[in-house]
């Protein structure tokens, strides 16, 4: 079985393609941007000597570059995603980026089946009351732009997914991990609260925060990918054992840095998103809307998560979640010695 | 002519944002349609911005709509041909920087859209902030005399949006362009150089050079990343730096007159003269540093001011300008920025690309 991988030198793409070796694929083909940092990719080769593993160099961004990508494959993992930037280039980058290679499938192949990667931030909760637990039936966002950039695009890929899917019926696997966390990841999640200066904002309270350890995410993906499909199967990843926003941040501190963090429990961040919404607005736009209280309603009013469709099909939390936080704590706190060595 | 312009834009990239945000905030005009040959990349800012109707072809645009405007926020290479069909259309067009790859293309559109009687302007927007204006108003008071020396720097970030996405992507369009990366940004460090170096050709000499170490294997890694320009004119003359190394990256203008010198910062928002002593000896050196200490704070207090008025925009250079361009075309007066300077600046740019690719100066 010979598989492509989007996204394959990425936190998660490089931690699904080692899972997947480790599984026994043989032929894996990194999809991978000229001049992009491989240093896992290459590690991976060395430990894999038997492996093919071949690095397939281009853009998403072209239509050419994909369709070469998927000739011969027989499964496509879609991670490619843009992270961070301006609204209009992390658009470019991953929902232009992915209807490029939708073509390119529906042109070479159109019977491969297709995982994706979505995102808990695709589902609409602000309406929601706090509490809410989310499954995969969860309405999807209603107002995607109203939401923040990231949750925007990710909504739109997904849709584009879903369109191109009904119309010429490939199998299609989406799995929308929640925070997916880990060494080389980011150290705290924009769920836990925000960096403004010195202080950091804690604005995720007593919430539970959907933690993915980035090994188990990618145990998921692959457990979906394996299990019989013939339309669409959408999957929620998290693990077990879920930490509240409050004592993640505690450990991190413990562990990793201290920090000054100032708690704003959500009736007050309600409060707060009012006046700079109502700012926003006024000014036309002198300070950007970080907040406003449809996105905090979305983030941070306090929602509990169902993965019990991901274990109905096998999927088991390899990784506990204390051992998890231990190695990414590990991890921060060693480049927080070496930066302040 | 309507009270109210229709305006267009084609091509909805990170820049159009700006346009969106700005053509929206001003009440002589309303934003009726959006178009990129993308249709998702039309349809996803139409979305964010609340605009009404997007096409994925220009003529259709054209034809449906009828603006009385067109933005060109395309890469510049399509900039001739969709400006060129805009006027053909009856529009009046604002064209992001640079203009047109070419002096030669420049010249043909100028030319066209003066035959056609339409107007034009050019993305040159921190001609437009405020202490670009307030400088010009000093100019205009002659309280800097005559013009003798000018220098500007523009420092850019490469590890910013736009420059990731270039350092991300060997075929990125602005590698295709002649030069490359200080194409795409140049305007903004020459267009304050031609307001005050009246010459048609003044003597230039160009320097560039790469400061990043690494290294990609493709097209990125011709492109250079610094730039040194020296101008000189009949009565003035300019030094002109672009970097991408210099932190932290400044944006400003000193100019050198025969009585002051002004030096605007474009980060900052400030503007101060550095006058003569009225003191002497001593007395004279001491008290430069209060005189400058005052300016700086009343400046602060003025932006302060700004803020507090919501009037402290990133974009209010090209809010000024767009304002500047519809009122022109409203009243049927000059365009904002002469003609005559975007053939200099177009000149300056041909000619500084020319030496930094070694090519033969046309006879």
């Amino acid at each position: 079985m010979k598989v492509l991988v989007t996204g394959s030198n990425g936190f998660l793409g490089s931690a699904l393609v080692k899972r997947l070796l480790e599984t026994g694929v043989k032929e894996i083909r990194c999809f991978v941007r000229e001049g992009s940092n491989r240093a896992r990719l290459d590690l991976l080769k060395e430990r894999f000597p038997s492996a093919q593993i071949e690095y397939y160099t281009g853009t998403l961004n072209s239509h050419e570059d994909p369709l070469g990508a998927v000739k011969g494959v027989d499964i496509v993992y879609h991670l490619a995603a843009s992270l961070g930037g301006a609204p209009a280039d992390m658009f470019l980058n991953t929902v232009v980026a992915s209807k490029n290679l939708l073509e390119a499938i529906v042109t070479e192949n159109p019977t491969i089946p297709l995982v994706h990667i979505s995102s808990f931030s695709v589902y609409g909760v602000a309406h929601l009351p706090k509490g809410y637990t989310i499954t995969e039936e969860t309405p999807l966002e209603n107002h995607p732009e109203r939401r923040d950039p990231y949750a925007f695009v990710k909504w739109y890929q997904e849709k584009l997914l879903l369109e191109y899917q009904q119309r010429h019926g490939f199998p299609l696997i989406i799995l929308r991990p929640g925070v997916i966390y880990g060494p080389h990841g980011s150290a705290l999640s924009g769920r836990v609260g925000l960096q403004l200066g010195s202080i950091f904002l804690h604005l995720g309270g007593s919430n539970i925060l959907p933690l993915s350890y980035v090994e188990n995410c990618a145990d998921a993906i692959i457990t979906a990918a394996e299990h019989p499909v013939s339309g669409v199967s959408i999957y929620n990843v998290h693990d077990d054992d879920l930490p509240s926003s409050r004592s993640y941040l505690r450990a991190y501190q413990r562990e990793v840095k201290r920090l000054h963090p100032l708690p704003i429990p959500y009736p007050l961040l309600q409060l707060i998103s009012k006046g700079v919404e109502w700012y926003h607005g006024y000014s036309k736009g002198q300070l950007p809307a970080i907040f406003t209280p449809y996105k905090s309603a979305n983030l941070w009013k306090g929602n509990r998560f169902d993965n019990s469709k991901i274990k109905s099909i096998g999927w088991r939390q390899r990784i506990p979640t204390a051992e998890g936080m231990r190695r990414t704590f590990d991890y921060f706190s060693a480049i927080e010695k070496e930066s302040s060595a | 002519m309507n009270q109210r312009l229709r305006v267009a834009i084609v091509g909805c990239g990170q820049i159009a944002d700006g346009h969106i945000s700005e053509i929206q905030k001003l009440k002589s005009a309303e934003l009726v349609a959006l178009c990129d040959r993308e249709p998702l990349m039309a349809e996803q800012a139409a979305l964010r911005h609340g605009v009404a109707q997007h096409y994925e072809h220009f003529e259709e645009l054209l034809e449906k709509e009828r603006p009385d405007v067109v933005h060109i926020t395309t890469p510049p290479h399509s900039h001739l041909p969709l400006a060129l069909q805009a006027i053909d259309s009856g529009c009046h067009v604002y064209v992001e920087k640079p203009l047109t790859p070419h002096y030669q293309e420049t010249t043909r559109l100028i030319r066209y859209v003066e035959e056609k009687r339409k107007k034009l302007t050019i993305g040159h927007i921190y001609y437009f902030d405020p202490p670009a204006l307030a400088l010009r108003e000093l100019v205009e008071q002659e309280i800097i005399g005559a013009p003798v020396h000018v220098e500007s720097f523009y420092g850019y970030n490469l590890s910013g949006p736009f420059g990731k996405a270039i350092l991300g992507d060997g075929k990125h369009w602005v590698h295709q362009l002649p030069g490359k990366l200080f194409h795409n940004n140049i305007d903004h460090l020459l267009n304050k150089v031609v307001e005050f170096i009246d010459d048609e050709r003044p003597m230039i000499v160009a320097h560039g050079e790469i400061r990043r170490t690494v290294r990609f294997g493709d097209a990125r890694d011709s492109m250079p990343d610094e730039l040194r320009i020296m101008i000189q004119g009949e009565s003035t003359s300019a030094y002109a730096t672009f970097s991408s190394h210099i932190k932290p990256m400044a944006h400003f203008l000193r100019l050198y007159g025969t009585r002051n010198i002004a030096h605007v910062d474009f980060v900052a928002r400030t503007l101060v003269l550095e006058q003569e002593p009225t003191l002497p000896s001593a007395l004279g050196r001491l008290l430069p540093a209060f005189n400058m200490a005052k300016q700086y704070r009343r400046q602060g207090w003025r932006n302060v001011g700004r803020f507090l008025r919501s009037d402290f925009h990133f974009f209010a250079g090209m809010n000024e300008l767009i304002s500047r361009f519809y009122h022109s075309i409203l009243h049927d007066t000059d365009p904002p920025i002469p003609y005559r300077d975007i053939l200099r600046l177009s000149w300056m740019m041909e000619e500084i690309f020319r030496q930094l690719n070694h090519l033969e100066e046309p006879s």
